[in-house]
């Protein structure tokens, strides 16, 4: 009888414990499923930011009407890739767009008047402001997947994955630069 | 304390390591706190059933309450008040904490300059690294000294507050590491922890005031048994409250360079925060008169203190005499800025 008892109390323990690990995997899962969707937010603020960003400064100078096509050409290529599942197009063309941000900013070192004046310092504020909104979204995706990735493979919790796998085992790649572009990064040197 | 935060010697700091000690750290103080509140509770038990039942022997009477043959009422209703005070001081806490501050809530929409606009998206860059679900509210504080602070019982009310002052003398960097450090209080879920740890202090030394009076003018008389239990009230009315004291200072001093590892957590970056330190360290020295009056002249600046980012007392600031002035709510700035990779040795 009384062993009965203790047996029944040590499986509901076991149960609870499978329950609770069940969830809180579920929980990180789904952080990173967000943070990773988090990034995509930021692209897309982006882009909206720097095409009105871009009409704005045209009305303070002479700035070449080409620079919005190319945002918006860029910004076509970025989303055809994603459709299609092509990550490196992707990149690159998000890459280009990062590229002309800094571009805009030299423009503002090149007119004194200009930048003095509020608006563009306002503008400039922005642009540093999102730059880095996307580069901190990168980084808590990654900080997500590490997080998940520690709790999944430590011990009991990888018990637990191993009976339901299919739920709650997942490889999230995190973010990176090819090694291409790492190597290009690293030799890189700004030259005035 | 050099000026400049270029004469340390610069090195990296394990922002993962320093939170995990601490983490330890707290598990512990909050242990202690738990058990001495319960610890009360089953004296005041202890008090009555012995009142209740004089022919008993205490021995038996505390053999009967620990393994639940008598009921530990006393123990269950100072719990119980115990959770209803907690749950009034959250949801009075944020109010509480601007009381007698001019304060101007920071939004897109009622930002007046470009600066206020740089604080709002400094905040915001910083819930995106934190993954915060919630936009904490963001308030600006009309005074010329330098500090911030954060408070909220959870991510859905938090709120950031900084003083003009901060915000016109550090750079965005700067100001982003402050905010990170601030943020960093939020997401460690640090305001609740350090709130229920003085609740719970002030209820128990409450209750062990009443217990000690009850117990003194209480027209019992004088027998050998009840002498042991008054002499443990006695012992414990005057050692409580500085038992409490340093654990709350320990916990507060933990919890500050957890934030402070959190904040390099968020921006990756040691050098922004210490040079923030730093700056806020020789303001309040260079300013010390002008700062100590503004200090005194805003009301109810005593809530603020712990939770500010850069303790007053610290610099000499707002002496009130009384026995937590002995001891800072904070580290030392040496000693924060060890932990944050900065040394420093006077050649």
């Amino acid at each position: 009888m009384s062993t009965g008892i203790i047996i029944l109390i040590i499986l509901l323990v076991i149960a609870g414990f499978v329950v609770f690990i069940y969830n809180q995997l579920i929980a990180l899962i789904e952080a990173v499923r967000n943070n990773q969707k988090q990034i995509d937010v930021q692209l897309d603020r982006r882009f909206k930011v720097f095409e009105s960003l871009i009409n704005v400064v045209k009305k303070y100078m002479d700035y070449e009407q080409t620079t919005l096509k190319d945002v918006v050409a860029l910004r076509n290529q970025a989303q055809q890739a994603k459709a299609s599942g092509d990550e490196q197009t992707r990149i690159a063309a998000e890459n280009k767009i990062s590229q002309i941000a800094s571009n805009l900013n030299l423009v503002f070192e090149q007119y004194p008047d200009l930048k003095a004046n509020q608006n563009c310092m306002q503008l400039q504020e922005e642009i540093v402001s999102t730059e880095n909104k996307l580069a901190y979204a990168k980084q808590s995706y990654n900080d997500s997947i590490e997080n998940y990735n520690a709790t999944k493979k430590s011990f009991f919790t990888s018990m637990v994955v191993s009976i339901f796998k299919s739920k709650l085992d997942f490889d999230f790649p995190y973010w990176q630069l090819s090694e291409a572009k790492i190597a290009e990064q690293e030799s890189y040197t700004v030259k005035l | 304390m050099p000026q400049s935060i270029n004469s340390f010697s610069q090195s990296t700091t394990d922002w993962r390591a320093v939170i995990r000690s601490n983490h330890r750290k707290t598990f512990l103080v909050i242990g202690l706190f738990i058990l001495i509140y319960f610890t009360i509770g089953f004296l005041v038990d202890m008090y009555i059933y012995m009142e209740r039942f004089p022919q008993v022997l205490p021995a038996n009477i505390f053999h009967a309450l620990i393994t639940g043959q008598i009921f530990p009422l006393a123990t269950l209703i100072l719990l119980g008040v115990a959770v209803i005070s907690l749950l009034i001081t959250f949801s009075f806490h944020n109010q509480l904490m601007l009381m007698g501050t001019e304060y101007r809530e920071i939004t897109p929409a009622t930002a007046q300059s470009t600066a206020e606009q740089q604080l709002y998206n400094v905040v915001e860059e910083m819930k995106i690294a934190a993954g915060l679900n919630y936009m904490p509210r963001v308030y600006l504080i009309e005074a010329d000294y330098m500090n911030a602070f954060a408070s909220g019982y959870s991510e859905k009310s938090a709120m950031v507050a900084i003083t003009r002052g901060l915000m016109q003398k550090l750079n965005r960097s700067e100001l982003q590491a402050v905010m990170a450090h601030e943020l960093s209080h939020i997401r460690h879920l640090d305001i609740k922890l350090t709130l229920m740890a003085s609740v719970l202090a002030n209820l128990m030394v409450m209750v062990l005031d009443m217990l000690f009076y009850q117990a003194i003018f209480s027209k019992r008389r004088s027998d050998e048994r009840g002498n042991a239990l008054l002499t443990v009230i006695i012992i414990l009315r005057y050692l409580l409250p500085i038992i409490n004291i340093l654990l709350l200072l320990y916990l507060s001093r933990t919890r500050e360079y957890m934030a402070d590892a959190g904040c390099v957590q968020l921006t990756r970056d040691n050098h922004p925060l210490a040079s923030a330190l730093l700056k806020i360290n020789n303001d309040h020295q260079e300013n010390h008169a002008i700062y100590n009056a503004e200090y005194q002249k805003t009301p109810h600046e005593n809530v603020r203190r712990e939770a500010y980012i850069f303790d007053p007392v610290q610099a000499g600031i707002e002496r009130t005499g009384s026995l937590t002035d002995m001891f800072s709510t904070h580290p030392s700035l040496k000693d924060r800025l060890a932990a944050l990779g900065f040394q420093y040795e006077p050649k």
